[in-house]
């Protein structure tokens, strides 16, 4: 891999000049608890040290609500609309969200069913990373998730004085060759301080070990008070769905125009803590309670994910964050576990 | 890259009541290039549109032997499906599909084959039965099993008793049973009181069965206590499928350690996937 190092003072050249390969998205301080992707027009406004944004990176590839088809009713025609996408570019993605992205690459683009709406505005992100420090939310490091080798453009390390970058894809390269006079060499004294931040990362979680073994647990747990108890606390709200990173249920809809002539099929968002997810024809419901469809997000997150060799889960810990109930995931899943582990001090 | 949501445009050749709910519709292909191409196993399904009105997963029940045609049968039980029940011959929709993985027929050829319905169940095994028809001779003993609450619900009962004489002569049997019928001149009790009426041999047998979930797990028992082999049951589930293609999640079932998509590793499954799967019935 070939890594390069952009001191600090350049750092904010760099990001103007990003600019350039596309529209910049980068997470900016929106409220006193909150951070959000935002288009940047002055890069002084990007957050360096957030941990989360309200809504995962996933909207930029997977919008909340689209438009596949534009409907002519009376021949039955369904036309595809498939618009250009401009180029852009996100700044500042951590390690869990890559992976969330190569998780919904392993489901959109699939060799035999790849999804053309997915695939065009996948071409056309720039995904710069950036590393991070977790708090008391994050446990990527028991998914083993905590660090990618690959699903990005940039890879930006903190360094004391700027960052060390892994450069991931030909792209990548092409941006550093365009613009080597932001770029510098590494010395020894930076690759020192990226395996000091590197083992200090490692002292922050809350957990060590790892879940390998929690989808088997879980499964076994299934029929323990602790889900009945925990279901009840919850609000059905979607919440939990909403903010993850890898949660890709959607839905489809038929809307016509008033005249009745023309329409368009819609997709959108959906998730799978809502009564009408599990419905089928004939009223029947897979998922008929609130504990079937609490318990249906633990089995889905924690489930085998083949083609990545990882979970459905990356660890973000936005579900516990953003759950308007308290409703603490990984506290559930370290529960069930049992014997928990020694924290790290 | 070719778009995986595209439909096909289809034409309605012919509805055809086969009870007051129910209609059994005949479609063709509007472009000669793809009649000629389409194909599909029995067990699959097509995603069929109505424009404006939505889209809805159907089982396929007609043989896959007659090219650039397909029969679907149809429930009215919700918006979509109502809106198919009013089609008319000649109205067009749209067609995305085959989807699923369909029952492994050519694992089937050379034995016997034993096809338990119940209520609409009978759509999805009729493709079956139609398929062992149209090669015959690649089959053994096959026998129908076919089941409804009332006589005047029995799918497909005019066909199946129109040709029950001359199947019996060529080792097909047609049992057609109803539950809650007191009028109904024939067979009655559950589908799997049944099974010791059929012509196939238990050691040798292959097993389909489709119908309402709770009724699974007492036709598994029955089947089993009969001695029938369990690796050779196989079910076709129903979810309400809004891609087909293993991306929309609604289909999701099973647990963490044996998640499954119903519209691309179904909707067929073994008897020991649906017994080790909580969720899946």
């Amino acid at each position: 891999m070939r890594y390069v190092k952009i001191y600090k003072e350049k750092v904010f050249d760099f990001l103007e000049r990003l600019k350039n390969y596309g529209k910049l998205y980068a997470p900016v301080k929106i409220s006193e608890k909150f951070y959000d992707r935002r288009e940047i027009k002055d890069v002084k406004q990007i957050a360096f040290d957030y941990n989360r944004t309200i809504t995962p990176a996933k909207r930029f590839f997977i919008p909340p609500c689209e438009e596949m088809f534009e409907i002519d009713i009376e021949n039955a025609e369904y036309k595809e609309k498939i618009d250009e996408v401009e180029p852009f570019v996100l700044f500042g993605l951590h390690a869990c969200e890559i992976v969330a992205l190569r998780i919904l690459d392993g489901v959109y683009l699939d060799e035999k069913y790849p999804d053309i709406y997915y695939e065009r505005r996948r071409k056309a992100g720039i995904i710069v990373g950036l590393s991070c420090l977790p708090d008391e939310h994050c446990f990527c490091n028991l998914w083993r998730t905590d660090f990618v080798d690959i699903g990005f453009d940039l890879f930006l390390h903190e360094l004391p004085d700027g960052f060390l970058v892994r450069v991931g894809s030909p792209r990548g390269h092409k941006i550093v060759d365009e613009n080597l006079d932001l770029f510098a060499e590494i010395k020894q004294e930076d690759i020192n301080a990226f395996k000091a931040f590197e083992e200090k990362r490692q002292k922050m979680f809350k957990y060590t070990g790892s879940f390998d073994n929690i989808r088997y647990i879980l499964e076994l747990t299934m029929q323990d008070e602790i889900w009945e108890e925990e279901a009840k606390k919850c609000l059905g709200c979607g919440n939990c769905t909403l903010t993850c990173p890898t949660c890709r249920c959607y839905d489809v809809q038929d809307i016509p125009d008033i005249d009745g002539k023309r329409g368009k099929r819609i997709r959108f968002w959906d998730s799978c803590q809502f009564k009408s997810h599990g419905m089928v024809a004939g009223g029947h419901n897979f998922r008929p309670t609130k504990k079937d469809r609490f318990l249906n997000r633990y089995v889905c997150k924690t489930a085998y994910f083949y083609p990545l060799g990882t979970s459905y889960c990356v660890g973000c810990g936005n579900c516990t964050y953003f759950c308007p109930a308290n409703i603490d995931y990984l506290g559930n899943l370290i529960k069930i576990r049992g014997a928990e582990e020694v924290k790290n001090a | 890259m070719h778009n995986i949501y595209s439909l096909y445009k289809c034409r309605v050749l012919r509805a055809y009541e086969l009870t007051d709910d129910v209609k059994l519709f005949l479609f063709r292909f509007e472009d000669p290039e793809v009649a000629e191409k389409w194909t599909f196993k029995p067990g699959q399904f097509v995603q069929l549109s109505i424009p404006s009105i939505g889209e809805v997963p159907i089982s396929i029940c007609s043989s896959p032997m007659r090219r650039g045609f397909f029969e679907l049968c149809i429930k009215k039980v919700g918006r979509v499906t109502s809106k198919i029940f009013d089609l008319k011959p000649g109205d067009l929709v749209g067609v995305r599909g085959p989807y699923g993985n369909g029952f492994p027929v050519e694992e089937f050829e050379g034995h016997d084959l034993l096809l338990i319905a119940a209520g609409i169940g009978m759509a999805p095994l009729r493709s079956v039965f139609m398929y062992a028809l149209d090669n015959r001779w690649k089959f053994g003993n096959i026998t129908v099993i076919n089941s409804a609450r009332y006589g005047k619900k029995l799918l497909f009962k005019k066909e199946l008793e129109a040709m029950k004489d001359v199947a019996e002569a060529e080792g097909i049997r047609i049992i057609q049973t109803v539950t809650r019928d007191p009028d109904w001149p024939g067979r009655v009790g559950r589908a799997q009181e049944h099974i010791k009426y059929a012509n196939t041999d238990p050691k040798k047998a292959y097993v389909c069965v489709c119908g309402p979930p709770q009724i699974y797990h007492d036709v598994f028992n029955k089947l089993i206590e009969h001695g029938y082999n369990p690796r050779k049951i196989y079910v076709t589930l129903e979810r309400r499928m809004k891609c087909g293609v293993g991306k929309c999640g609604h289909c999701i079932a099973g647990t963490s350690t044996f998640l499954k998509y119903i519209c691309i590793d179904g909707p067929v499954f073994g008897y020991y996937d649906i017994i080790s799967t909580p969720g899946l019935i």
